[in-house]
């Protein structure tokens, strides 16, 4: 009897837990989806996994039919056993050749596809991207094209938002400060392992203005599970409107106000790590930052133009609002661009995290910033450590990091 | 009772003290040589009282059962050669307190060898009547200690010897005589393995053979000294860290020969018909400007496809130091290949920490002594 009860109990777990899975596969808008690229890259991967996958499910459905029926025709009712034998040559080669013919049919095309993802002689654009923890930097040289039909005539660096114009063959430079990750964004391509002292090429194209989730798919440390990125897709008279606003000189504060008075903290505090490009000291000579006397990674997201962007901290939280928010990702197409461009205004500022990131940010994403504890890594963080700032040194901050876009 | 051996020992030490009077007579009361022959008549007659207390370890001719258990029936221990080893670890050890402390070490560690296996078989010589036994027991003290160091010294003097040969050896003829010595070794293993009956005096023979011809080579090639580049890397401070552009043919400088190095590289710079160029993945033609990221470890390669040898020098800002007074030094930030030869190829790995706008100079990658082959270094 209470075998019986078991069996039954086991039986409706194992059925809700499968009705779950089921259920969870019915997600709509879902922004990681493998199901839905956006781009030919990722249409290229999903027209090969569709039929892999039907072709696998037929067998896998005919496997388990076999299985479950030699079961139960066969199970065990005090019947004698049968004479045993051993090999049968016509079955063993049938289902020997088979799925020999099987993976042939796959191997084609699985071939054919790695060969076209690997392609990089068309290559449109070239984009240096480096992982590190738990962020990703983007940038953008100023060499061969990128200059000629994209006027990045300087290089720009930035960070948590990949930005690409449409339908453009973008080549990925993928590589890493410190140690392995990998960059994924299932709705434009597979993923790519960033591996520190090598470089590995990615293609990327976004088929339509939008943006694109992804995140890091190789375990990277504490924070692996905050290691987002995004990216962003525009088209051409947006993306060169991007461009220029990247490239525009750097605008000091009106001197009186929070944001001057923020300037001014800025460079004592978070200039250490974080450059802006064109900021000066009181002297009137340049700021350089210098990340590689604090950070073991030896970089820390460059904030000249953080406004313009939609996330911070390796893009594991929003700069927008949720209404704002929305608002851009549920753009159309035609309005995507405009909305994006937009930046970060004062009313739509996600206040609540970037102020509790600037209050405590060890507190709010996990990381090796403990001054006390950096013996093993002689003295340098793994991310960004508690600055202990007052509320009225955050509200300057802010009204500072407002400004820069 | 007075046995045959102790009367000699007796009249010996009776003829000393006879002497002894006799020399002090002669020499007109001089005692030295009238104590020594004391002291030798001293010694005899207490070897006489042993012999007269053991009756000289003789077994009666009549008790025949003793012929072969008695003690002077047996076999005595083998002949020692410690003595001699301990001899010439003390000679070691004093021919190396007056030239040097290596070989003195090693006459010490000599030393206490020789002490020690000598007295291990002293102790077993005396465990039992019984040789065979004798050995074993004094082979489960010291084969523990033996077998791997004179395992490990056999194989420090082959790998002694190889790397002398190859130190001497031509870069070309290296690869030739490794390869005749692997084919060697790989042709006696496959003998070896067809007739597994061979005796093991011959085996024994030829391991033996080769092992000596390889030392003997090695001390050979190794008084012959190492081949010339080698000599002249080593004139030129090889290892010493040198300022880009000094001419030093064998010098590494920051260079990286490592094939992990080549094969992933950020860009390949290469000077042309004097002309500097660089090529990176992504890129379709030659650029004259290449961007790399702050703070990451960058493999750069250059290739020399001009005449004769050349350097490439990668220049990415300076660091000013203050010698106090007001004076300052400045520092260029450099990392450069060794002098590369046509067709060659070597790279690099830089590490800029700080963004080129930092400069007023910029960032560049050159080749000294061509004007104008240059290539633009950027980074954000």
């Amino acid at each position: 009897m209470k075998t019986a009860r078991r069996w039954r109990n086991a039986s409706k777990a194992a059925i809700a837990v499968s009705a779950l899975s089921f259920l969870a596969s019915c997600a709509k808008d879902a922004p990681q989806d493998t199901w839905q690229p956006a781009g030919p890259n990722a249409e290229r991967i999903d027209n090969l996994q569709r039929p892999v996958f039907y072709v696998a499910g037929v067998v896998g459905v005919i496997v388990f039919v076999a299985v479950a029926w030699a079961m139960y025709r066969y199970r065990d009712r005090g019947q004698a056993i049968p004479e045993q034998t051993h090999g049968k040559p016509v079955v063993e080669i049938v289902l020997t050749v088979i799925p020999v013919l099987i993976l042939l049919g796959v191997a084609v095309p699985t071939a054919s596809t790695i060969f076209k993802l690997a392609k990089t002689s068309d290559t449109e654009m070239t984009i240096n991207v480096t992982g590190q923890q738990w962020w990703w930097e983007y940038d953008y040289p100023a060499s061969g094209s990128n200059i000629e039909q994209y006027g990045i005539t300087a290089p720009i660096v930035t960070s948590g938002q990949l930005v690409i114009p449409e339908n453009t063959k973008v080549l990925l430079r993928v590589t890493s400060r410190d140690v392995i990750h990998s960059y994924w964004i299932p709705k434009l391509n597979g993923k790519k392992d960033s591996v520190p002292g090598r470089v590995h090429l990615l293609r990327m194209e976004g088929s339509k203005p939008g943006i694109y989730a992804g995140q890091c798919t190789e375990f990277c440390g504490l924070s692996h599970s905050y290691m987002r990125m995004e990216a962003v897709v525009l088209s051409r008279a947006d993306y060169d409107a991007w461009v220029a606003n990247q490239l525009e000189e750097y605008t000091a504060p009106e001197a009186g106000t929070d944001a001057a008075a923020g300037e001014a903290l800025f460079i004592q505090q978070c200039s250490r790590c974080h450059q802006v490009n064109g900021l000066k000291n009181s002297d009137g000579s340049l700021n350089i930052a210098a990340p590689e006397q604090n950070l073991v990674s030896g970089a820390a997201p460059n904030l000249t133009n953080l406004m313009t962007r939609n996330t911070f901290a390796g893009a594991s939280w929003d700069l927008l609002t949720p209404e704002c928010r929305d608002n851009v990702w549920n753009a159309s197409s035609a309005d995507f661009g405009e909305r994006y461009l937009a930046g970060v205004s004062t009313e739509c500022l996600n206040q609540k995290d970037l102020r509790e990131w600037l209050r405590n940010s060890p507190a709010k994403k996990p990381m090796y910033a403990d001054p006390t504890k950096l013996a093993s890594t002689g003295g340098l963080y793994r991310g960004m450590p508690n600055l202990g700032l007052t509320e009225d040194q955050i509200n300057i901050i802010v009204a500072y990091l407002l400004e820069r876009k | 009772m007075i046995t045959t051996s102790s009367k000699l020992f007796y009249g010996l030490g009776a003829v000393s003290i006879a002497g002894s009077i006799v020399w002090m007579i002669a020499h007109d009361g001089g005692a030295l040589g009238a104590v020594a022959l004391v002291f030798i008549a001293t010694a005899l007659i207490f070897l006489g009282a042993i012999a007269s207390y053991v009756r000289d370890g003789h077994v009666l001719s009549t008790d025949t059962e003793q012929h072969d258990s008695a003690p002077a029936a047996q076999r005595g221990p083998d002949r020692s050669w410690f003595p001699l080893g301990v001899a010439l670890s003390l000679g070691t050890l004093v021919v190396g307190l007056v030239t040097s402390p290596g070989i003195f070490k090693v006459g010490v560690a000599l030393l206490i060898a020789m002490l020690g296996e000598w007295l291990i078989q002293n102790w077993s010589d005396r465990a039992s009547s019984d040789p065979s036994y004798n050995e074993r027991v004094r082979g489960r003290v010291v084969h523990p200690l033996e077998i791997p160091i004179g395992g490990a010294l056999l194989l420090a003097v082959i790998v002694l010897s190889f790397s002398r040969i190859f130190l001497s050896l031509s870069v070309n003829a290296g690869p030739i005589v490794f390869a005749i010595v692997g084919a060697l070794v790989l042709f006696f293993g496959s003998m070896l393995s067809i007739r597994p009956g061979t005796s093991r005096r011959v085996v024994g023979t030829i391991c033996g053979v080769a092992l000596v011809g390889l030392s003997v080579v090695g001390v050979v090639l190794a008084l012959d000294g190492e081949r010339e580049q080698l000599t002249e890397a080593a004139e030129e401070d090889h290892f010493a860290h040198r300022a880009c552009g000094e001419e030093a043919d064998y010098s590494d400088e920051d260079a990286v020969r490592a094939v992990s190095a080549k094969s992933s590289v950020a860009a390949t710079v290469t000077l042309k018909n004097g002309v500097l160029y660089a090529e990176m993945d992504g890129y379709s033609g030659p650029l004259t400007s290449i961007t790399l990221q702050r703070s990451l470890n960058s493999n750069i390669l250059f290739q020399n496809e001009d005449e004769g040898e050349h350097r490439m020098v990668v220049t990415y800002g300076k660091v000013v130091e203050s010698l106090g007074g007001g004076v300052e030094r400045e520092t260029l930030l450099q990392a450069c290949t060794s002098l590369v030869a046509k067709g060659g190829q070597q790279g690099v790995v830089v590490n800029v920490p700080k963004p080129s706008f930092s400069s007023t100079e910029g960032f560049s990658i050159t080749v000294p002594g061509l004007e104008g082959a240059s290539v633009e270094v950027l980074v954000p």
